[in-house]
């Protein structure tokens, strides 16, 4: 039972790691040198983008194999620094594989900021780039109004469930109508430009791309071209959500400002 | 100019949050984030371009990820995620929607353009650093077959 356990650690290690949004190199590497504590001669992980197997075989004993498949991927990098940790301090012996198996089930479900939190983060790069785009001090603070409007539409679609298109597309829609309604009726003396520019930069791909490449270039092409796909698909999600704003703005109150 | 590099060590401040960053990273990753996009602003001064700009901006950022990453023993991509935010081609995405609703396919196709290079760019950008420090691996294993 000993390499049961061992093996269960490795793929919590592994799928923690994939759902956080590791490159898929990092993860391999990591599992595999868990895997080398073991006293299998053949240990081999396998991670695609949306699930992974180990397998461990000997000629002498039963083979054990075990899938798992990752539903639902985001970004968390604390949770890939934290794995990270535990599997170096894993491999050193510092720490036995129930104490492993422990601390991963701990770093699951850890979160380092709260919802609100978030949500505050999303304002705060909103209203942080009004300025980069050349927005003055009224822009700034129409822009955190926009960034407000994006993140309560935002909580409102992580608790719809939606697909990632509809949640992008609804969220880019939502800032582009705001911001044109607050150009044309509140501040008309601010740049609609700017408040909608600055936070559709936090829907904007830039993630999903950056691993994209880093996967591709490590020969994980299945995983790299299945990230470039969600930062194409995520893409256009935010050119569809922003077309439809703008049109639906005209449509009601005529001609842009 | 001093403005726009303080707003960017904001952006990718506040970003870091969005993506869980370790808090003992978050001041490194948002001062490589402000050194890039001060790059970004003196190369499209000198050249006007935000294709290079882009791309030089990322490979600073890169380096500094890099660099970060031995220093404090943690995954590169901790560093580099939030840092290459600014540079993304979100304003060029808007501007080709906004020209393809008012019917102006000219500006509408300049600024599709200019979104594919700003991308190419980045990922040529984040390719040549990773490789470079392959390299340099490589070379330091050459050098010391224990380490």
């Amino acid at each position: 039972m000993e390499e049961k356990l061992l093996l269960e650690t490795v793929v919590l290690a592994g799928k923690i790691m994939l759902a956080s949004g590791s490159e898929v190199y990092r993860v391999e590497d990591t599992m595999r040198y868990m895997l080398k504590q073991s006293d299998y001669p053949m240990a081999e992980p396998v991670v695609f983008a949306t699930g992974l197997f180990v397998s461990l075989d000997d000629p002498e004993r039963d083979s054990i194999t075990i899938a798992r498949r990752i539903p639902a991927r985001s970004t968390n990098v604390n949770r890939i620094c934290l794995v990270n940790d535990i599997s170096r301090r894993f491999c050193s012996g510092k720490l036995t594989a129930e104490e492993a198996y422990a601390e991963l089930k701990n770093v699951e479900s850890s979160m380092q900021y709260s919802n609100f939190m978030k949500a505050l983060g999303i304002v705060g790069v909103s209203a942080s780039f009004a300025p980069i785009f050349g927005g003055n001090v009224l822009d700034f603070f129409t822009t955190a109004i926009v960034g407000v409007i994006l993140a309560l539409s935002d909580s409102l679609m992580k608790r719809l469930r939606l697909n990632d298109f509809c949640m992008t597309a609804f969220c880019a829609f939502m800032v582009a109508f705001s911001a044109m309604v607050i150009q044309k009726f509140i501040f008309p003396a601010c740049n609609a430009d700017v408040m909608i520019i600055s936070p559709i930069m936090t829907l904007v791909p830039g993630v999903a791309f950056t691993t994209a490449v880093r996967d591709t270039l490590n020969g994980d092409y299945g995983a790299g071209s299945a990230r470039m796909l969600e930062a194409i698909v995520v893409a256009l999600a935010v050119a569809a959500g922003v077309g439809f704003g703008l049109v639906l703005f005209e449509f009601l109150w005529g001609g842009a400002a | 100019m001093i403005i726009q590099t303080v707003s960017a060590f904001f952006v990718v401040f506040m970003f870091t949050v969005l993506l869980e960053l370790p808090r003992r990273y978050v001041l490194y990753t948002a001062a490589s984030g402000a050194m890039g996009w001060w790059m970004y602003l003196m190369v499209q001064n000198a050249w006007n371009s935000s294709m290079m700009a882009a791309f030089v901006s990322t490979l600073v950022v890169a380096f500094l990820s890099h660099i970060l990453a031995r220093l404090k023993k943690a995954p590169v991509t901790v560093f580099f995620v939030s840092g290459t935010l600014p540079a993304v081609p979100g304003a060029a995405i808007y501007r080709s929607v906004y020209y393809f609703i008012h019917n102006d396919p000219d500006r509408c196709s300049y600024y599709l353009a200019e979104t594919l290079q700003v991308a190419g760019a980045i990922a040529m950008a984040i390719f040549i650093m990773d490789s470079l420090f392959r390299l340099f691996l490589v070379y330091q294993h050459r050098k010391t077959p224990t380490g």
